[in-house]
């Protein structure tokens, strides 16, 4: 099944042309690791997965549904505006910077979007984001402001955020980028056990070790092309492009 | 004791010039909070003819003297045929001369949230009132505690300008007293009057800011 398909995606910053007609399709279950040089469209592409950027061209689709469609085919196809956000309900993000909502406790960051958007009872919710806290390791710190958590923590409370609406893709918009290099490996070790129950995933990532244990496909993207799409094994041990070679040398 | 029982004597006089004050006070405040949150919004998020409106009216409101400001309502409204109760004139123009000053205060606030607040709030499927109400709004308030303060505190002062334009508020019943029995002990106790309630509004702000800073 077809979780995600982009058909020719451009977007533009102003003058700034950042993809250049990128075309993906990502299947149930699969895990999928973006890498590539800084500034290449990686992050670009995964926030137009979910709108957080608009795109300018082409046409993004989830499970089926049409949830935009821009430039020469502007509107075609687009599914009813309540089609399309429970469409996008499908994704869970989790973004670089964390962005808890500092005003609240680890648990109120949990239970507000099941509340909220999905209108459960406070006592589901209750339940859903434990079951979540406890899954990311940090049930124990339930009450505990933003502040008053480390980035790993603060980073595994975001993921127990996003798994609280039950999605069925998890964007990961580099993860571990923000963290020292000592918590790294918490964070990691929460989305192997995502990976563990077949979630399907798509990860911009710097971490190269993580990106050939844990993918299904990598995809390399340069210049806001994707230059390689190819499973793990052939991409690290033989990669083709020269752009690729020289990119795992530096990152090596 | 002589002094003691002159005082006992005018403070049912002062007391009713205090009561206008704390009316028109307390009034503003009502109206001035929402104005200035809902401004605030329309600014940042408004479409630009509303944006353009809202620019025009902190220009206007905060770059001129709130005593022309009141001369205008007062003096102004009526050649044009629009006659208000002195009550409502100067409620009206100390509300949208507050409300200029809260708008900038709030807008301030809002744009100071970080943007990925926003994504966050998207990226979990909630609009954009949700995102505003639950998350933004909540955040600003904690921001903008100490400079609505200052304007609350401001406004208790600036409600002195009603002297001048005729309205018995505590500084005018204050001087009346004071050209009756040529006695500056009317203008000593409006002046501990005036300190008690900005201290008092200090102190309640303060409450508030311990109150919001629990997160940080």
């Amino acid at each position: 099944m077809t979780m995600i398909r982009m058909s020719n995606i451009h977007k533009y910053f102003g003058k700034l042309h950042v993809l250049k007609g990128v075309s993906l399709e990502v299947n149930k279950g699969e895990i999928i690791s973006i890498i590539g040089p800084s500034g290449s469209g990686k992050s670009t592409l995964l926030r137009c997965m979910n709108q957080l950027e608009k795109i300018d061209q082409g046409i993004v689709e989830i499970e089926g549904i049409v949830v935009e469609a821009a430039g020469d085919k502007e509107g075609k196809g687009v599914a009813t505006p309540r089609e399309v956000r429970t469409a996008y309900r499908k994704m869970g993000m989790v973004f670089q910077s964390f962005n808890l909502f500092p005003h609240m406790t680890a648990l109120g960051n949990v239970i507000e979007a099941p509340m909220l958007v999905n209108k459960a009872t406070k006592d589901d919710a209750l339940k859903i984001a434990e079951k979540q806290l406890a899954k990311v390791g940090l049930l124990e710190k339930k009450d505990a402001f933003p502040s008053k958590l480390s980035g790993g923590q603060k980073q595994r409370v975001a993921i127990a955020r996003a798994l609280a609406m039950n999605p069925d893709i998890m964007l990961f918009d580099e993860p571990t980028s923000a963290l020292d290099p000592e918590l790294i490996g918490e964070v990691l070790s929460v989305i192997k056990n995502l990976a563990q129950e077949h979630m399907t995933m798509l990860i911009v990532t710097h971490e190269m070790g993580f990106a050939k244990e844990i993918s299904d496909r990598v995809i390399f993207m340069d210049d806001g092309k994707i230059l390689e799409d190819s499973n793990p094994i052939d991409f690290f041990d033989s990669p083709r492009h020269p752009r690729i070679k020289t990119f795992l040398e530096k990152m090596l | 004791m002589d002094h003691m029982e002159y005082v006992l004597s005018i403070l049912p006089f002062i007391a009713s010039g205090l009561k206008l004050t704390a009316k028109i006070y307390i009034a503003t405040l009502i109206f001035a909070l929402p104005v200035g949150l809902l401004a605030a919004i329309g600014k940042v998020k408004g479409p630009k003819i509303i944006t353009k409106i809202l620019y025009l009216y902190t220009w206007i409101w905060r770059g001129t003297p709130l005593l022309l400001q009141l001369f205008f309502m007062f003096y102004g409204l009526p050649i044009i045929g629009i006659r208000l109760s002195p009550f409502a004139a100067a409620t009206i123009t100390y509300t949208l001369n507050s409300g200029a000053y809260l708008t900038e205060i709030f807008r301030g606030g809002i744009e100071s949230i970080d943007k990925g607040q926003y994504e966050a709030a998207k990226a979990l499927g909630m609009t954009y009132s949700q995102t505003m109400r639950r998350i933004i709004i909540p955040q600003t308030v904690r921001r903008v505690l100490p400079p609505t303060c200052s304007e609350a505190v401001n406004l208790v002062k600036e409600t002195a300008l009603l002297a001048v334009i005729g309205m018995p508020d505590l500084l005018r019943i204050a001087t009346q007293i004071f050209t009756r029995d040529f006695n500056i002990t009317p203008f000593i106790v409006a002046f501990v009057l005036y300190l008690i309630i900005s201290s008092v509004l200090v102190r309640l702000f303060s409450t508030l800011e311990k109150k919001y800073s629990i997160y940080e």
